[in-house]
């Protein structure tokens, strides 16, 4: 049991003032890929490149079809610039018939493949394609590819679930990396918590301390190849009694 | 631009896709804290994927990992 000498206060007891969840470690991949975007966005770049992300969400997952986030991926690099002339032709011929229909995928890709080779390089940032429904997954993975074919060029970044990876490899050569807490990121996260501590004098120097260095390790400990690792049960943590 | 072709513009983005991802991009990224994850854009496989080094069999990086769930807590 982790104690203070001399408080009285455990690690534990002061950490139940919080509501520690992992998902608000910001060590979750949608904080990844909206890492990479800004690091892709902030990067100097001697030529033009062009960046276009999408976030999947379960919540909204009727709408996330692969010609929705197709269409997404392209009104972003339209709206860089002028609307070019093939997407206003597509458009107002689309007008014309049958009152405004939307194009098809095969079409939406094309018209993609268009707007991507106007640029130099173009990166596309997809976050937990694991959210998607599995029927647009598909269609969606087979699109990537079908650009990526068309347009070598392009970077594709995409998270998710480790159990994606078996559609992803159906499509892509990859490149893949585990998204795992380092004590690094734990330990900043902590150190942001507890300077927002609203309790200050329920906190000493030594007790901060013992937390930064405990929680990390344990975190750390616990999220080493695991997936379903209920830290509330963790005896160190949980046990209130000293 | 002329009037015309101005006043399109928003039309045809919404005839192109209902979603738009930038409200959640703003979000997430007020929210990360800086320097977290950052161990990422060091490791080769970025740093290969960001450059082209690759070629066309480095062109699509995966990152996976197992999302905390609200349920699961750390009191």
């Amino acid at each position: 049991m982790l104690r203070e000498s001399g408080s009285g206060e455990d690690v534990s007891k002061v950490s139940s003032r919080f509501i520690w969840r992992r998902q608000e470690l910001s060590l979750t991949a949608r904080n990844i890929s909206s890492l990479v975007i800004d690091d892709l966005c902030d990067e100097p770049c001697e030529e033009e490149i062009a960046i276009a992300m999408f976030y999947c969400d379960f919540r909204d997952q009727q709408k996330q079809t692969a010609i929705n986030i197709i269409g997404t991926i392209l009104k972003q690099l339209v709206v860089r610039g002028e609307v070019p002339e093939h997407v206003r032709a597509a458009f107002r011929k689309a007008k014309n018939e049958v009152g405004g229909r939307r194009l098809r995928l095969p079409d939406m890709i094309r018209v993609l493949k268009q707007a991507i080779a106007i640029f130099p390089q173009v990166f596309i940032c997809i976050d937990a394609l694991d959210e998607c429904l599995p029927k647009h997954l598909l269609e969606l993975l087979a699109s990537l590819k079908g650009i990526l074919e068309e347009s070598p060029r392009t970077r594709i970044f995409v998270t998710g679930r480790p159990q994606v990876e078996v559609e992803i490899a159906r499509h892509f050569t990859t490149s893949a990396v585990p998204i795992s807490p380092k004590t690094h990121d734990i330990k900043r996260y902590l150190e942001n918590k507890l300077e927002k501590d609203t309790e200050h004098y329920a906190m000493s120097a030594g007790l901060r301390a013992e937390i930064l260095r405990i929680i990390p390790e344990r975190v750390s400990e616990m999220c080493v190849g695991e997936s379903k690792i209920h830290l509330m049960h963790d005896p160190i943590l949980t046990n209130r009694g000293g | 631009m002329n009037k015309v072709t101005a006043d399109e513009n928003p039309e045809i983005m919404q005839w192109l896709s209902p979603l738009d991802p930038r409200g959640r991009h703003q979000d997430v990224r007020t929210d990360r804290l800086d320097g977290v994850g950052n161990w990422l854009l060091e490791t080769n496989e970025f740093r290969e994927w960001r450059s082209n080094e690759g070629g066309a069999d480095k062109a699509v990086l995966f990152c996976y990992g197992n999302p905390g769930v609200g349920k699961t807590y750390l009191r």
